[in-house]
Formats: structure tokens, C-alpha cells, sequence
């Protein structure tokens, strides 16, 4: 099965009018995504980001390199049809409705908009009872969620959303992330540009941090966020749980009451661990310790810029 | 063909207008004005007499049909060039509202092609035109045929031509907004064509008024390619009041109007296929 996207050596730099380069937008990015994922891409403003997407679909034209999008490419219209998008900051016609302008994508997409599908798609995201209410009247939340409706029409092999849930109150980005799984789990594609980190780290299994137009970091979330060698030990609290003989073995006191300790291989572990027992401590949790993408990104930024 | 589907929704977008919806409700007062004001009383086929508001309008007894030439031939110069300007104004946002940031990324990522957008953005517009024109001719001669009988096509037909002129110069207007995303500027460029077109008109007088140079080279050359517009309001208003006509001269100056049209949009849609947003 081919990739939800592929993107290979891809460039796109901003001239003026005369020709004259003022910036460097995508500097060479290679990268594949494969279907079924959920992609996160982060980075610092005008990292490229969006650029990226209008590349990948086709918006704007790269200067070089190939881009694959759901096996085919991105300017033909049977491959956009399986796509869903919401833009970055989306302009909707005021003087529609929101079911004529969802019906108006769903002709574009040559589908026959029947009401009950259309009710169902603004049930999703929780305008069904909006439905005919001209859109100059919603909240910038409101049309956000309109927005990707749009984007569900026709049940897209690949979701592409570039700050979802901008504008959307907390609990609606609980219900836009329940969406957003239950579209996974059919086994859609998702590709997530968002500048909050939590809202990535909770949705998407894969990420790319882009800096300066070129991809500094890409892999799965768990690899990307392990710290190899390194673990995350709790002892039960109490009256034995001494830090000198834990400090004296290795362990260093982390927030939230754990501790961690580097530990080449599992028997160096093991008689750390073994040691920490002798001296009275009690262990309840081991995990492998992990960094917040935060950390990740800037890590790959400082890297990047080095 | 998406490019259909494109002018559907520009339509639907019309309608949601104030411009058009006042048009629409201004065209129909004036018809039910007259509709309900105008008095004919036609004896045999020929008007005996005739009374706006009460008063009367004419004094001699003409044939129905003759008696009602000079009204559709004013008509259709009402169609003509109101229809021409007002389509300047109204339609002048349509383009740079299709391409405004936020909405021509979202429209490019479904799955239609950029020169079937442009296409039916053209089309939807060129409907509106046609609409507008034919109801408002169409009106006339209805509310006409049933005072007096006399029914005739040709003001209706007149009419068409009115919407083929404006076809040419929303093209230049659609050009202008795929280079800069401005309704002024779309506004302007229509409104000059439509001036560059009265001047084509009288190109030959003006050529010989002009004296060798620059200006006169260029003036030979932009009044050379855009249509002459005060002679398809004359064709139009030939057509209306059954005047004669050279059919080959009206189909030559119709295919010089498409062409420049054609034109106009094919380098419209090349620089659209180009551009990013």
C-alpha cells in the first residue's frame, strides 16, 4: 500500500516580483507518512509549515522535488477527492447557511448532498442545530468546527488540518479529539499542523519538527520522546525511603516526588535497583523516562540552529 | 463539469446579495408600474391612444407594433448601458471574493481544476447578465404584448447582445483580479473597458482627429482589439425596434466580442494555473 503522503527533495523559496529571493519557505524535505497514521507536524512560526500543506496539495507549486499524495498526484482532482483540508484560517460565505455551504462542498466533491447526511456531518461537530443559520452569525469557533465538516465531507482517506482547533473551546477540543480518533480508528489518515504541543502529543503517533523549511526531526511520538538509557523509578513514600543510600547509587530526585537513574543495560539496572531495596526503599513504578515534545522540539531547534 | 457547479454557487452567492436583490426588486416595481399605470387602447391593430398616470403620451394612430419601436429601441439602450454599468459594480467583488486568503486554498483542495473554477466564476457571472438582461426585456415586451398584442422576440434578443458585451468586459475584469486581488481595480478595469469600447466605436474619426505618434499608435492599437461597444448598442438597438440590419456585420462584430473574451480568459486562466496562494 503506498504512503498517505511521500514528499521527496522538496523546495519552495518566496521571490519578488523581480525575482529576487526573499525567503527560503521548504529547503529540501524528504518525507513519507505512512496511511493510517497520525501525523503532527510542529515548528516555530514560519518554519514552513503551511507551506508544506499548500505544496502536498498542490496550492502552491515547489520549485523541486515530487510529492505523492494517497499514491497519485496531488493536481489531479480524483486524488483531491480523497482528501478532506481545513485551511489555517478559513473564509466561509457569510450569507450562506451552514448545510448550503456544506452541500456546496459535497457537489464540488461530486457527491449528492442528501439532508441526512448533511445533518449527520453538523451533528459530528456538534452544529446541528445551527444548521440553517446564515454563517456571518457563528463564533470563530463555530466556523472552525464548520470548517471541518467540510473537511469530513465524503469520508476522506486523508484529513489534512492545519490548526483545528483554533478558536474552539476547551471542551469543544475534547470532542474535535474524539472525532479526530474515531476517524483513525475507520482508518482514516491524519496530518495535524498545530502549534499546541499538547493537542499534537495527544492526537498524533508520528511527528516532524520543521525549522527553517527543512524537517530537523521525524519519527514516532514514543521514539522521538524516549531517553535511551534512562528510567523513571517510584519508591512508596515513607519513613525507609532514604535519599542518601538512592543519591550515593545513581538516582537523581525528578518532579513529582520520582527518581531516575541512567542504566546502560538491564543488569545495571537490576543492581541499582537491588541496592535501592537494601537501603529500605519500596518501588511501585518503573518506566522508561520520557521528554514532553516541548522538550523534543527544543532540543531539534537548538540543534537545528547550532 | 465542476465549472457548472462553480456559476450554481456564484448564483447562489447573488442572491444572497443586496445589489441584485434590489436590482431584481427595482426591475419588477418598474414592470408592475407599468403594468398597472400604462393605458393602450389598441383599435384594429393600431394604437388609438395611450395614457401614463393618466396622461396622454401620444396623439397620432400608429400600427401597435410600429407605434412601439422607439420604446424597446430606448429599452434596449437602457439595457445596454445600464446593464453594463451596473454589472461593472455589482460584479466587480466576485473574483476577489473567490480568491480572498482562507477560501482559494480550501476551493483548490476539492477536487476541482483551477481553470474550471475560473471558468465558472465567468459562466455564473455571464448567467447573472443574461438573467438580468432577458427579465428586464422580457418584462417589457410581456407587459407590452398584453396591452396592446403586439408580441416581438427582438428586444429580448437585443438583450442577449447586451449580456455578450458585458461577457467582454468581465473578462478583463476577471484577468485583472487573477494578477492583483482588488475589487477597485476589477471595477476599474471594467469601467475602462467599457470607455476604451465607446472610443473604439469612433476609432476612425478619432484616428483622423490624432496627430503621428506615440499616442496615436497606442490608441490604434488598444482601440483596435477591444470590442466597439457603441456599435453593438446600435446592432442591439436595431434589433429591438426592427430596424434593418446587416446580419453578416452583426455576426462579425459578435465573433470579434467572443474572441476578445476568449482572449482575455485564456490569460487569465494561464496566470491563474501559475499562481500560488
Amino acid at each position: 500500500m503506498p504512503a498517505a503522503f511521500a514528499v521527496t527533495s522538496l523546495r519552495k523559496r518566496f521571490s519578488t516580483r523581480l525575482g529576487r529571493t526573499e525567503a527560503v519557505a521548504l529547503d529540501g524535505v524528504d518525507l513519507e507518512v505512512p496511511r493510517g497514521e497520525a501525523f503532527g507536524l510542529i515548528g516555530p512560526n514560519g518554519a514552513g509549515k503551511t507551506t508544506f500543506i499548500k505544496c502536498l496539495l498542490a496550492i502552491s507549486h515547489p520549485d523541486s522535488g515530487e510529492v505523492s499524495l494517497l499514491g497519485g498526484r496531488p493536481e489531479d482532482p480524483r486524488t483531491r477527492a480523497r482528501v478532506g483540508y481545513l485551511p489555517e484560517r478559513l473564509t466561509l460565505p457569510g450569507a450562506w447557511t451552514a448545510r448550503a455551504f456544506l452541500a456546496s462542498v459535497a457537489r464540488m466533491k461530486g457527491l449528492a448532498p442528501g439532508q441526512a447526511g448533511l445533518d449527520a456531518l453538523l451533528g459530528r461537530v456538534g452544529l446541528a442545530e445551527v444548521g440553517e443559520r446564515r454563517i456571518r452569525g457563528f463564533s470563530k469557533g463555530m466556523r472552525q468546527r464548520l470548517g471541518l465538516a467540510a473537511a469530513l465531507v465524503g469520508t476522506p482517506d486523508l484529513l489534512i488540518l492545519d490548526e483545528p482547533t483554533d478558536g474552539v473551546d476547551p471542551l469543544g477540543r475534547v470532542e474535535i479529539r474524539q472525532l479526530l480518533a474515531a476517524e483513525l480508528a475507520r482508518g482514516a489518515t491524519l496530518f495535524i499542523n498545530s502549534h499546541l504541543l499538547s493537542e499534537t502529543e495527544r492526537i498524533c503517533t508520528r511527528i516532524g519538527i520543521l525549522s527553517r523549511g527543512r524537517l530537523v526531526r521525524s519519527g514516532t511520538l514514543e521514539a522521538l520522546t524516549a531517553v535511551q538509557q534512562r528510567w523513571r523509578v517510584r519508591f512508596a513514600a515513607g519513613p525507609e525511603l532514604a535519599p542518601g543510600p538512592l543519591l550515593a547509587l545513581g538516582f537523581e530526585p525528578v518532579e513529582g516526588g520520582a527518581w531516575e537513574i541512567a542504566a546502560p543495560d538491564a543488569p545495571a539496572l537490576n543492581r541499582a535497583l537491588d541496592g535501592a531495596r537494601a537501603s529500605g526503599a519500596l518501588l511501585v513504578a518503573l518506566e522508561r523516562a520520557s521528554r514532553d515534545l516541548e522538550d523534543v522540539l527544543t532540543e531539534a531547534l537548538a540543534a537545528g540552529a547550532a | 463539469m465542476r465549472a457548472f457547479t462553480v456559476a450554481g454557487d456564484l448564483l447562489r452567492e447573488a442572491a444572497a446579495r443586496r445589489w441584485f436583490l434590489a436590482l431584481g426588486i427595482a426591475l419588477t416595481a418598474l414592470l408592475l408600474l407599468l403594468l398597472t399605470s400604462l393605458r393602450l387602447e389598441v383599435v384594429d391593430g393600431a394604437l388609438a391612444a395611450s395614457r401614463l398616470f393618466g396622461k396622454p403620451l401620444y396623439h397620432d394612430i400608429q400600427a401597435a407594433d410600429v407605434a412601439l419601436r422607439p420604446v424597446f429601441l430606448v429599452s434596449s439602450q437602457l439595457v445596454f448601458w445600464g446593464g453594463l454599468g451596473f454589472g461593472v459594480l455589482a460584479c466587480a467583488d466576485f473574483a476577489p471574493a473567490l480568491l480572498s486568503p482562507g477560501r482559494i486554498e480550501h476551493l483548490l483542495s476539492l477536487p476541482v481544476r483551477r481553470w474550471e473554477l475560473l471558468a465558472g466564476t465567468f459562466l455564473g457571472v455571464l448567467a447573472l447578465a443574461l438573467g438580468g438582461a432577458v427579465y428586464a426585456s422580457g418584462g417589457l415586451v410581456a407587459v407590452l404584448g398584453m396591452k396592446t398584442g403586439a408580441w416581438t422576440g427582438w428586444p429580448v434578443v437585443s438583450a442577449l447582445l447586451a449580456a455578450v458585451a458585458f461577457g467582454s468586459v468581465y473578462a478583463g475584469m476577471l484577468a485583472v483580479s487573477v494578477w492583483v486581488r482588488s475589487a477597485a481595480l476589477s471595477a476599474g478595469a471594467g469601467a475602462s473597458l467599457v470607455v476604451l469600447g465607446l472610443l473604439a466605436t469612433h476609432r476612425r474619426t478619432l484616428l483622423d482627429l490624432m496627430g503621428a505618434g506615440l499616442g496615436r499608435t497606442l490608441f490604434a492599437g488598444l482601440t483596435a482589439v477591444v470590442p466597439p461597444l457603441g456599435r453593438l448598442a446600435d446592432a442591439a438597438g436595431a434589433l429591438a425596434s426592427s430596424a434593418p440590419l446587416a446580419p453578416g456585420g452583426l455576426l462579425r462584430l459578435l465573433a470579434g466580442t467572443v474572441a476578445f473574451a476568449a482572449a482575455l480568459l485564456a490569460v487569465a486562466a494561464w496566470r491563474f494555473e501559475r499562481r500560488d496562494f
